[in-house]
Formats: C-alpha cells, structure tokens, sequence
C-alpha cells in the first residue's frame, strides 16, 4: 500500500513492537495523529495569528497556554518550542559562547550539541565517564580545572545529558550542575531521553537550560523540540530582535533573533501540544515502563553468555545489550550470518534493533504494554534455545 | 452541497478520519498478534457503529 506513488504507506507501529532506541518515545498518541491529520498544511496554526505575530502568543490554537504550561511542566521559567533539541543547543552556544571560548561536553554528547559549538567556533572539552558509564561531578571538577589551567578562564557552558544516547544511563546532573556552579559555569541539561519520559523539574537539578526533543520522547511529529530557561538567562536567550534595514528602515517587532522568529508553525507544534496531555500524565508512570524494561533485560540475562552493557537493575527503558558471546555466538555460523537476529526477530512481529547487530546493540521498550514486554520476553529466549542457547 | 451542508459533510470526513485514527491506535496496542481483550472488542464495535453514521451522513450529503 503506498500513501503516493512513490512513497510506501509506513505501518511499522501497527505491524511491530518497535525496539528503535530513538523512535519509542517519539510515537504519536491518538490525539497527536489526529491534530497532524487537521494542521498538516503550512502555516496552520497561523489562522489567527495577530500581534506581536509571535507562535508563543498565538490564543487559537492554544499555543501561549501551551508554552505556558510546558515551562511550567518542565520546573523552567520560560519555554519555547524549537525544531529539535539540536535548535535549542545552537541557541543557547550562539547566546553564550564567543570564538575560542572553551566549553565542556561529555563523553556522551550527541554530536549536534558538538556541531553547536563548531558553528560558534568554541573549543569542545570533554569529561570522560568512569567504569560504570557515569559522568561524576569529580570528573566534571577535575575538567573545568584543567580548563581553567589551560585557557586561563572556565568554560563558557557545560553540556550534560541526563540520559545518555548509548547506554541509557541516568547521570547525577543535580549534583554535576551544583560543581559547575561553583565556577560559575552555566548548565545545559539535555534531556533528550528524559523529558516527556520521566518526571523532570530543571529547577530540581538547578540547570540552567533544560532542553526537550518532541519526536524522541515528547509523542510529536519531528522536528520539534522544547528548550526552556530558568529566569536568570531568559531575556537573553529570547531577546528580540533591534535590527533595522539601513534604506527601509524597517524594523521586525518583537521577533525572538535566535528563534529566527517562529519555529514550529503547523503539524510539529499542534501534534506536540495534542500529545502533551497524555505526556504530561504518562511521565507518573515511568516506574511502570522502567519495570517492563527489567522485564525483557533479565529475560535477555537468562540467556547464555548474555550481559547488559547499561547499569542495572535498569532505571531507563533504553539498554545496550552485550551478546558477544549469546547472539553473535550463533551469528558466526548462521547462514544469514548477524542478520539471523532481526531476522528471527521479525518473524515474531519485534522490530528496531539494527540489522546485523548481534553484539553490542540497542533498544528501547518505552511505551510497551505489560503483555508485550512478556511477548518480548518470551521471544528473546524462545529465539535463543531455538539457535541452540541455552536459557536458564 | 453549499452553506451549512457542506460543513457538516466536512465534519463527516473528519470524524471519520479520527475515528480511524482511533482504530490505528489499537491495532498499534495490540502489536503484533493484534489479539483484543474485551474492553478492546467493545472499543471497537462503538468506533464502527459511529463510522457507518458517518458514512451515512456523507452518502446523504454528497450522493442525494
């Protein structure tokens, strides 16, 4: 079934549990697929659109209210939808950071935070985790004053994520924000995996920019994104524009200069807010999801020569799995080599793990029922003695 | 079809629409078997019976 010529009708989360570490979070809600189907045309949600024309003024659809409540949501003073989390890092590097200024990222940084600095020509350091995959405050303390030995300054920003992309690990941001703090480094907290999962309060981890992905974990049409502030950086963050055109003398109201004046002006705004109910209740229920994820992981450890890359008991539903000596035992003399395991898998109606993966490999059970995290119990282990491993 | 017609015709498709959408959302819970329980079945048959509604609405309006 194809949606046009060309282009295929996708049914993957009708046909599959979908595994896709990046894609579970991001699945629409009913309510979301709805508002795409009514506001998929351009500037929807610019029907009654008047002054300051500005998207987090707009009354109809109930935009201000929204970002109203998202900031309110996210323990931030103010809020403001972006076309991504990537647009909300440049945002910020672009407020905060001068050429040459330093600035500390993480071993764990997704590379659009590193891209964010090169567009502003800062210099990346990073703080590397310790054994168990954790950026540890001491570690961010030993960096920042190796920086300041260095370039003879602290760092402009610290980029930390609360959850991070590779292992799914929850890192102690509270306690890497109240370091930072002391050298007067402003954070940003990237809560890509975090926000819209799990209950999140910026003011709680006392960051100073917490930054959210719509379509990874927020039920929302990509791209689209929430970076919101605490009031300190807000007029500098979403300053508006002073700039006047030197023949038309023309000047451009109370346009925000780093939001480039509006972001999400349709399907991504109003799919975002019609799923953010739904989101708003179902972060409560985290500890369920996080339950579902233990369920599968120690379904995966009953098999032989499986290990769990991630911390564990799992406290996130995104987990990097070690099957070295399970899956890929198996991989090196199947016919269809690593591709037996998404092959099997798929058979079973499961899907999301990356074709050919069978040693070290992500998933994430976000959103599962408990019925399906028994089925994709049931299937890993049924999978494995089916391949000659031994399940105990 | 003009006038207050026509907008209840393009109510139809909507609610049609969202009802399906509504019915996609199960079939996404129910993944991969699409096994119902009974809360689903009855779920269901409410969603289908507003649709024949809808189908009736839009065969009046844009067929008569």
């Amino acid at each position: 079934m194809n949606c046009s010529d060309a282009i295929e009708n996708r049914e993957v989360d009708e046909l599959f549990i979908n595994l896709d570490p990046i894609q579970a979070g991001g699945r629409l809600t009913a309510d979301a697929m709805k508002a795409v189907l009514s506001y998929g045309d351009g500037y929807s949600v610019c029907d009654n659109c008047g002054k300051p024309f500005r998207l987090d003024t707009i009354q109809k659809p109930p935009l201000a209210q929204f970002h109203a409540d998202l900031a309110s949501f996210l323990g931030m003073d103010a809020a403001r939808l972006v076309p991504g989390a990537r647009r909300g890092f440049l945002a910020v590097t672009h407020s905060l950071v001068s050429k040459n200024e330093p600035v500390l990222l993480t071993e764990y940084s997704h590379y659009t935070e590193f891209l964010a600095v090169e567009q502003v020509l800062g210099k990346p350091f990073e703080v590397m985790a310790d054994s168990r995959h954790i950026i540890t405050p001491d570690a961010v303390a030993e960096r920042i004053e190796e920086v300041i030995r260095q370039e003879k300054r602290p760092p402009s920003l610290l980029f930390v994520e609360q959850v991070d992309y590779q292992y799914g690990n929850i890192h102690p941001v509270r306690e890497i924000a109240a370091v930072a703090h002391q050298y007067d480094v402003p954070v940003l907290c990237n809560g890509a995996y975090s926000v819209g999962i799990m209950p999140v309060s910026g003011k709680d981890l006392g960051v100073d920019f917490l930054i959210g992905s719509g379509h990874k974990s927020m039920a929302a049409p990509a791209p689209s994104g929430v970076l919101a502030t605490s009031s300190e950086w807000t007029e500098k963050i979403f300053r508006t524009t002073s700039i006047t055109g030197d023949q038309t003398k023309r000047s451009f109201g109370l346009k925000e200069v780093e939001m480039l004046g509006c972001t999400l002006m349709g399907a991504t705004a109003v799919g975002m807010m019609a799923s953010f109910p739904h989101v708003r209740e179902r972060v409560n229920r985290f500890g369920t999801q996080v339950a579902y994820a233990n369920k599968v992981v120690d379904a995966l450890l009953s098999i032989e020569g499986t290990e769990v890359a991630s911390e564990y008991p799992r406290r996130h539903t995104l987990t990097r799995m070690n099957t070295n000596n399970s899956f890929d035992r198996v991989a090196k003399k199947h016919k269809k080599s690593g591709y037996f395991l998404i092959s099997a898998l798929r058979e079973q109606g499961i899907t999301g793990i990356i074709p050919g993966s069978t040693r070290i490999w992500k998933m994430n059970t976000y959103g599962v029922s408990d019925r399906q995290a028994s089925y994709l119990a049931r299937s890993f282990q049924e999978i494995a003695r089916n391949n000659g491993l031994s399940v105990g | 079809m003009s006038g207050i017609m026509s907008k209840r015709t393009v109510d139809a498709v909507f609610h049609g629409l969202f009802l399906f959408t509504d019915l996609r959302q199960i079939l996404r819970d129910t993944t991969p078997d699409h096994t119902l329980d009974d809360d689903q079945k009855k779920e269901v048959s409410k969603i289908l019976t507003k649709l024949e509604k809808q189908v009736a609405i839009l065969q009046e309006e844009m067929l008569s």
